[in-house]
């Protein structure tokens, strides 16, 4: 039993750790939160959910879901970021939050405020490994999402673009001096962190089989709590509270009341940004 | 009066005393994305103290209003390390805490929500407008308002020049959730039905969008904002299914053209000149 949820637990939690590294890449980079993040992660899952019903085999759905969410991320650096990069650090925030009630509405125009049910797109085959039921859907999701987080994480400590995001974040006047396209690296920023909730937001779906327009509220809120656990900016720090995340939130259910659940880890939330706001890991950058 | 019309007014006057709510911290340079915790706490509490135990409106009011500030001190108090991005979200992590107490909360009816509180009118919650804008209009012209602006400017030079910074930020966080919490109850008395759900993290971000759109300068931008963003739904409903889409269109455009909001301090100056020159004008006709 404990086996089994510890399992169910590191498995949704993949997903949190998912939305909190797009969280991550974006408040790094330019010290300003993107709102709009949750709902991203829901038209990624719808995008899913359209191509599947198209007959689109699950692995191109879910590419072609990244890439989607990828897009709808950039315009959010388009219209709440780009034209608002010398106003009060509110601006972006609560303009993101603004862009965040149009996708909703958006979807709920496109696909209805109803529950949409998934379509079993894959065989469900099951794996017996000791004492623990694994399906061949978790296993893709946990091999899915632990490929990502390693990639991200290499890519950005290795690669010359890689090496370009971090210079911006340190200080982007000097890094536009030493030759950093900084709006391009703000763009593919942006790009990467939508397709990662994409990601999330197919992976997640395939999970609970039903999507409606709203889901990217919560989860966009629990990506925020990870990022605070994790530190804020720090990438290993929020993959790693994310998978934390998941694994409360499902002992929680299973040995506890399903209904404290949110009360628990916005509880968490507040505790930690009030007493430890530097999280369990350490911010890159102290501002609090 | 219509009912339809009544309703709108009546909603758009407690959206006016919760974008003051939100002004009210803001005049520290403090933000709050939790005030829907805050009217939550001051709806419960008064809905609480007339259906169970008959108390008075008016009593109720004030006793939730307390209620939701004296737990805005205990927010203010370790909320004054913070700032920036971490206070936004330490304040939105406390809104949602809020809302999910009550979700679970038996006693005010938990998930299925608690009925019976009744009796607010438009006479009452425009009677409160009236008191919270005067409350400003003389704040704006008090030594205490000139100590707000100081902190809000730059919060060393204030201490410098020996104002207690700590105090007044605190005083700030515990007008605000005041301001919210009567909010809450006149919100509370005008629907007859209150669940956690109508507290969520949404209605905190549209009051915060309200002060910001319609200027955070001078509480008439927080007023006119929250005038104008109540209303535009409403307007807006020849659009149809598309009208929120649209609505949520027109927030990020207003950002992006009027980035200081639609009503700033020097616009505030020209129009009460203009007033002056009019009033001048009118005068010497007279003579």
């Amino acid at each position: 039993m404990f086996w089994q949820q510890l399992i169910n637990g590191l498995m949704l939690g993949s997903t949190y750790s998912l939305i909190a590294m797009g969280y991550t890449l974006v408040l790094g980079l330019l010290k300003m939160l993107n709102l709009a993040h949750g709902d991203v992660f829901m038209f990624g899952a719808f995008l899913g959910y359209s191509f599947a019903l198209l007959g689109i085999p699950l692995y191109w759905a879910l590419l072609l879901a990244m890439v989607g969410a990828g897009i709808i991320s950039l315009l959010v650096e388009r219209f709440c970021f780009r034209p608002l990069r010398k106003a009060h650090f509110l601006g972006p925030l609560l303009s993101t939050i603004a862009f965040g009630i149009l996708l909703q509405n958006v979807g709920t125009q496109i696909w209805g405020s109803e529950p949409s049910r998934y379509p079993q797109t894959m065989e469900m085959a099951q794996f017996q490994l000791g004492p623990v039921l694994i399906s061949s859907v978790q296993l893709i999701i946990l091999a899915i999402s632990l490929l990502l987080m390693v990639g991200i994480d290499q890519f950005v400590r290795r690669t010359r673009m890689g090496r370009a995001m971090r210079a911006t974040s340190e200080n982007q006047i000097n890094a536009s001096l030493l030759g950093v396209d900084v709006n391009r690296v703000v763009r593919f920023t942006f790009f990467t962190s939508g397709a990662l909730a994409g990601v999330a937001g197919v992976l997640t779906a395939l999970v609970y089989l039903q999507i409606t327009p709203f889901i990217g509220i919560r989860q966009g809120l629990i990506g925020m709590v990870a990022i605070v656990i994790g530190g804020l900016g720090n990438l290993r720090g929020a993959m790693i509270a994310g998978i934390l995340i998941g694994v409360i939130e499902v002992m929680n259910d299973a040995y506890f009341t399903a209904s404290y659940r949110d009360m628990i880890i916005f509880g968490l939330f507040f505790l930690f940004l009030m007493f430890k706001p530097e999280g369990l890991w350490g911010t890159t950058k102290q501002e609090s | 009066m219509n009912v339809y019309i009544e309703g709108v007014l009546a909603l758009m006057g407690i959206n006016i005393l919760l974008a003051l709510s939100v002004y009210a911290i803001l005049t520290t340079d403090q933000l709050s994305l939790g005030n829907a915790g805050f009217m939550a706490i001051g709806a419960y509490t008064s809905a609480y103290l007339t259906v169970k135990f008959g108390v008075a409106l008016l009593p109720a009011l004030i006793i939730g209003a307390l209620t939701a500030s004296l737990i805005g001190l205990l927010i203010g108090i370790p909320a004054l390390r913070l700032k920036g991005i971490y206070l936004v979200m330490a304040t939105l992590g406390f809104g949602e805490m809020v809302r999910t107490f009550f979700l679970n909360f038996e006693p005010t009816g938990g998930a299925s929500g608690f009925r019976g509180p009744m009796g607010s009118s438009l006479l009452l919650i425009y009677g409160w407008v009236i008191v919270f804008v005067a409350f400003f209009w003389l704040l704006a012209r008090s030594r205490l308002g000139r100590s707000l602006d100081a902190v809000r400017d730059d919060p060393e030079v204030a201490s410098t020049l020996g104002l207690d910074v700590v105090r007044l930020k605190v005083w700030a966080f515990w007008l605000g959730a005041f301001i919210a919490g009567i909010a809450g109850g006149l919100y509370a008395h005008h629907m007859f039905y209150i669940e956690s759900s109508n507290f969520n993290f949404l209605l905190s971000t549209m009051i915060v969008l309200y002060v910001i759109l319609g200027g955070m300068e001078t509480f008439w931008g927080a007023m006119v904002g929250a005038i104008i963003f109540s209303i535009l739904p409403e307007v807006l409903r020849f659009m149809k299914d598309w009208r929120l889409s649209f609505y949520g269109a027109v927030l990020v455009t207003v950002m992006i053209i009027r980035p200081a909001g639609i009503i700033t301090r020097e616009m505030v100056r020209d129009f009460r000149e203009w007033l002056g020159r009019i009033f001048h004008r009118a005068r010497t006709w007279d003579a």
